[in-house]
């Protein structure tokens, strides 16, 4: 029997700013702010975003891996900025909020692909 | 092994997916390629013009310090009035720095002026007449290809001689070596002992092709060493290891001393410096980068969404296909990265295409400009990271909708 599992509207307003937010992060990836901090900066931070992405993904499908995907990428990020030297406290607290909802809903999500 | 499997497939599925829907592809990746152009083209341009900007400014000295009458930049409440009564620096205060200084390694005065060139019937208008003392070798970086520098005897004893710079050499002695021919500028007969290097004009104006060197104690007999005319500056180099900001604190507090000026009197010269000339070029380049990064960037956004759609359709297209592979026993993720592999490799194609425009596109501004411009391996990274990434993004949503369809479903789909 299939089991479906209804997205709480919390997840959804999450999963659509994270969604943009991730699209508008992507466009930084290829800066000049971001290029003139080293060659490789653009490629790590264009897959921390890319990572970031997907994980929404993963939380609008109500998948386990969206949220410990996105805690991942949460962290690399926060290692990344500490880095760069270009760390943003409001980016802190808005991926410290989503991870408690991420983590409030994650026992009613799937655990498969 | 499996990736290798799905990496063939999925080479296998995008090329298929191109060459039947040759039109449909090649508009979905003209976004991408769009994109890659403007950003890397930009970058390309900007990297080169501030490799080109790093080597004029070298040239200049890049730890050298200017005491001139005027700044090279000014700020919006500049009290031009109050600079007009400045004295210009003379040739006597470049001995007392010497002797004052601790941070200069080495000290030179120079007087500009314009002149013409002559030889027989040849001449060179507008040359630029560089009169200069004996150290100026040590503060500007030049070469003399053929022929000699002055030697300390003939800078002191003012003898009549000039070293020539490439442009002035070649429109005077068309196919003969200059060395040892006498030219006449201002009246003034000159021996050419040795001639410059060609460096072409730099970022910030100066051109060594067009100078003339001059020993300073021969230009006495041209030029009025203290007029303002002839933009009189004492050039100061630090020691290694001394910043720019030190020494101009000290040369500050010496040339204060010279010219003794009380505790509450403002200065009355300028210390300038060429990272002045190069911050203000840097700033053009920074606005430059970012129109660039705005446009590639919105190219790269439509594109990936035109990505995002022919992989949507790719799944629909194939839905029976993968409802057999499916009940064969493949696994979601093989689907996943099977569709996802293939967005990444269209997005790629269109990244080379975009990278492969530029590299044609260097070699039609080097010919048409005289420009040395170079696509560097960093460019290159870059313009294939964010293809790449862009397929990931926008073949994601696509491959996952394919690989989560239900295998009895996708098989009745036609």
């Amino acid at each position: 029997m299939e089991v479906t599992r209804k997205r709480p509207i919390i997840l959804l307003i999450i999963c659509i700013i994270g969604i943009l937010w991730s699209l508008v992060n992507f466009i930084m990836v290829f800066s000049p702010f971001i290029k003139k901090i080293s060659d490789w900066t653009p490629a790590i931070f264009g897959i921390i975003v890319a990572l970031q992405f997907i994980s929404f993904i993963g939380v609008w499908h109500m998948k386990r891996w969206g949220p410990m995907l996105y805690i991942s990428a949460f962290f690399a990020k926060l290692i990344f900025s500490v880095f760069v030297n270009d760390v943003s406290y409001v980016g802190i607290g808005l991926g410290s909020v989503f991870t408690v909802f991420f983590l409030i809903y994650y026992r009613r999500m799937d655990d498969e692909l | 092994m499996l990736f290798l499997t799905l990496f063939k497939e999925s080479f296998l599925f995008a090329i298929q997916a191109l060459v039947t829907n040759k039109l449909r592809s090649f508009l979905s990746l003209l976004g991408i390629t769009i994109g890659i152009f403007a950003i890397i083209s930009v970058f390309t341009m900007t990297d080169s013009l501030e490799a080109k900007l790093r080597d004029s400014v070298k040239s200049l000295g890049d730890n050298v310090i200017y005491i001139q009458k005027w700044p090279w930049t000014f700020g919006p409440d500049y009290p031009w009035w109050k600079y007009m009564d400045r004295p210009v620096p003379n040739i006597s205060e470049l001995d007392q720095v010497r002797k004052f200084s601790k941070k200069g390694e080495a000290f030179a005065f120079m007087v500009t002026a314009k002149g013409t060139a002559k030889y027989k019937s040849n001449s060179v208008e507008n040359s630029d007449l560089l009169c200069v003392s004996h150290e100026y070798d040590k503060l500007r970086v030049f070469e003399v290809i053929n022929g000699r520098y002055f030697s300390e005897s003939e800078s002191s004893s003012g003898k009549a001689i000039c070293i020539i710079g490439n442009t002035i050499a070649e429109g005077l002695f068309a196919g003969e070596d200059p060395v040892g021919k006498d030219i006449k500028v201002r009246g003034n007969r000159l021996t050419v002992i040795g001639v410059l290097k060609k460096e072409g004009e730099s970022m910030i104006g100066s051109n060594i092709d067009t100078q003339i060197l001059i020993p300073i104690n021969f230009a006495r007999n041209i030029v009025d060493l203290r007029s303002d005319r002839f933009d009189p500056v004492i050039l100061v180099k630090a020691y290694p290891g001394v910043t720019n900001d030190e020494l101009i604190d000290e040369l500050t507090g010496v040339m204060r001393a010279i010219r003794k000026l009380k505790p509450v009197a403002d200065d009355d010269f300028a210390l300038n410096q060429t990272s002045m000339l190069s911050g203000q070029v840097n700033d053009l380049f920074d606005v430059v980068g970012i129109a660039g990064w705005i446009i590639g960037g919105f190219s790269i956004l439509v594109g990936g969404f035109g990505i995002a759609n022919i992989m949507f359709v790719s799944v629909k297209e194939r839905t029976n296909l993968i409802g057999i592979q499916k009940s064969l026993g493949a696994k979601n993720y093989f689907v996943l990265l099977q569709f996802l592999s293939e967005a990444v490799m269209l997005s790629v194609i269109g990244g080379i295409l975009g990278l492969l425009l530029i590299y044609a596109g260097t070699f039609v501004v080097e010919n048409l400009m005289d420009m040395d411009i170079n696509l560097t391996k960093s460019n290159i990274i870059l313009g294939l990271t964010i293809s790449a990434l862009i397929g990931v993004v926008s073949g994601f949503v696509p491959a996952y909708n394919g690989s989560q369809l239900d295998p009895v479903e996708a098989i009745r789909s036609n």
